[in-house]
């Protein structure tokens, strides 16, 4: 019950900010009442995604401090433990989806037990290298179709299915991610202000400091890297139902775990709106630069150099992001 | 029965000996001042009684347990808790926020944590402070976080390293003041390391002294500093020789 009424209590946050919040909403929520292209649709269903990957990466990541480069390696097990259930045993997605989230959790935990022996640099490459033999093994494995990946046929189920989450509409794709979208931020809500988000606060500041107050600093690392997991593992359940077409290379590869942090440190680790304003920024531009410049020959790839460029400007001068920036102005403003 | 018992406790970092057969006890509501001059391995003494070091030999009992073995954060749990000389913060963490995860390891309540934090502050004079930024404080109020971090886990045992270092005598008289609170209000048993003689000296109602990592003398506060091999440690075998 504390829990529940913790999750709702945005008063921490100043009025302003809660009015731009009401805003986005209530834009978020008519979006599809208002004309608009199916390629919009489509980026502001990436732009939902992103986020949900984001808050995901940000428990561990942003308020852990513990930079997570391998977070694909659950968008694979996610999509393909539901595409797996669906199509062979015609499981629906709300039993395959806590499936999904089960194997990914307990994949977290064999990955993350000796992984958070690592420090830093070490432990980010680590996190790398098991995203990477994971896809490797995903590509050579018959079971789940090899490196040609699954289909989930259009032909065997009627739209819209919400059991299955079969839909040939976008929009309703779209309603069911902004359910899991307000829940997602309901979630790290209660999170930042529970034992754990204030354990891994102090852990990110020192660790010496935050063993003299009784954390088990690696328990608590893996247990935050689980939860984190989660939240990837969900929306790879979700990215199933909604591409129906899966390979390796676009569930699993690096640039998918980079993207996730990139997403969540360009808009501030370890605030609660970061991951949102970073999928925010970063989405459109990427997609409306590959559709703008994309099909000029010669200029192909020019959107990840742009995207490159705004991430070196922020890191180079702020590294808590472009909240970290709104921060530091709103202390100014007050003194 | 003593609340903290160490016996035979040595510490090497490689071929370097920081800490060389000290033993002795502490009993329950006393206050103990640990000095010595610099590098005589007193800071290390304390990281192996809370476990942030595993001392080569010896043991540490605690509250009649065993605790030599035992990672920090379950020693922590059990009553120990310590503040750092250095306390390096990334600037995240407000005074409030601090305070927070002390009281977190009693606690998973958020609203109990709040009402006990906001006790802490109090206590410690804080409360003005509660949404600064730590790293935005002066030195003193610095001191007085970690202190207050400390305290919110509810320790049976509190270790103070060089809480009055850096302080200007207002600060530091104030700071006697709240370690007395600490003791006498809280019933909380003191082990303090200190350079500021005054403080020492005042609140501890024994002393042990260490260099080179060997404990060379214990005793009350007006004795131990009146001991030559004390004064040796601090000035010199010639000083000894010439004015004693």
């Amino acid at each position: 019950m504390e829990a529940l009424r913790n999750a709702c209590n945005f008063s921490d946050f100043p009025r302003s900010d809660l009015t731009v919040v009401g805003v986005v909403a209530v834009g978020l929520v008519s979006f599809p009442l208002f004309p608009h292209s199916s390629f919009a649709m489509a980026t502001m269903i990436q732009f939902l995604m992103f986020s949900l990957y984001g808050m995901g990466w940000n428990t561990i990541g942003g308020y852990g401090g513990q930079v997570d480069l391998g977070k694909a390696q659950y968008v694979g097990i996610g999509a393909y433990t539901t595409a797996v259930l669906l199509i062979r045993w015609d499981i629906p997605f709300w039993v395959s989806m806590p499936i999904g989230v089960v194997l990914a959790v307990a994949w977290s935990f064999i990955i993350g037990y000796p992984l958070f022996r690592l420090q830093g640099h070490y432990f980010a490459i680590a996190t790398i290298a098991t995203s990477l033999v994971l896809k490797d093994l995903f590509e050579v494995w018959e079971f789940v179709g090899a490196s040609h990946g699954l289909e989930i046929s259009p032909i065997l189920y009627t739209s819209p299915d919400f059991l299955r989450l079969f839909f040939r509409e976008d929009v309703y794709y779209y309603y069911v991610l902004l359910g899991f979208f307000f829940l997602g931020i309901l979630y790290i809500n209660w999170f930042r202000k529970s034992r754990l988000g204030y354990q891994l606060r102090c852990i990110k500041d020192n660790e010496a400091v935050a063993r003299s107050l009784g954390i088990n600093v690696h328990l608590a690392k893996v247990k935050t890297y689980a939860i984190a997991t989660g939240f990837v593992s969900v929306m790879g359940s979700f990215h199933a139902c909604y591409i129906k077409n899966i390979e390796p290379e676009d569930t699993m590869s690096l640039d998918i775990s980079i993207l996730i942090a990139l997403m969540a440190m360009l808009g501030g680790a370890g605030s609660l709106w970061g991951p949102i304003i970073g999928a925010g920024i970063l989405i459109p531009l990427k997609s409306y630069l590959k559709d703008w410049l994309g099909a000029t020959s010669g200029l192909m790839g020019i959107d990840l150099i742009i995207y490159a460029a705004i991430i070196m400007l922020i890191s180079a001068t702020e590294p808590r992001g472009i909240w970290g920036i709104i921060e530091r102005l709103r202390r100014r403003g007050s003194k | 029965m003593a609340l903290l018992e160490v016996n035979g406790l040595t510490k090497d970092f490689g071929g370097l000996r920081a800490n060389e057969d000290v033993s002795f006890a502490l009993d329950s509501g006393e206050v103990l001042g640990l000095i010595g001059p610099n590098g005589a391995g007193k800071t290390t003494l304390f990281n192996c009684l809370t476990g942030h070091h595993s001392p080569t030999s010896g043991t540490v009992r605690f509250n009649g347990e065993d605790v030599t073995k035992l990672p920090a954060h379950e020693i922590a749990r059990r009553g120990m808790a310590r503040t750092f000389q250095i306390y390096a913060a990334s600037g995240d963490l407000t005074v409030e926020d601090n305070v927070m995860v002390g009281c977190f390891l009693r606690t998973s309540s958020r609203s109990a944590a709040l009402k006990k934090a906001e006790a802490v502050l109090g206590l410690l004079n804080l409360s003005e402070l509660a949404s600064v930024l730590v790293s935005e404080l002066p030195v003193a109020a610095q001191k007085r976080v970690t202190m207050a971090t400390a305290l919110a886990t509810d320790p049976k045992l509190l270790l103070l390293d060089e809480v009055a270092a850096g302080l200007n005598p207002g600060e530091i008289e104030e700071m006697l003041g709240h370690i007395r609170h600490v003791h006498q209000e809280l019933g909380v048993t003191v082990m303090l390391i200190e350079h500021v003689m005054e403080l020492v000296m005042t609140v501890s109602q024994r002393v042990i002294v260490l260099d080179y990592g060997r404990k060379i003398a214990e005793g009350a506060p007006d004795v131990v500093v009146n001991d030559p091999r004390v004064i040796q440690a601090y000035l010199g075998e010639r000083y000894v020789q010439e004015n004693l």
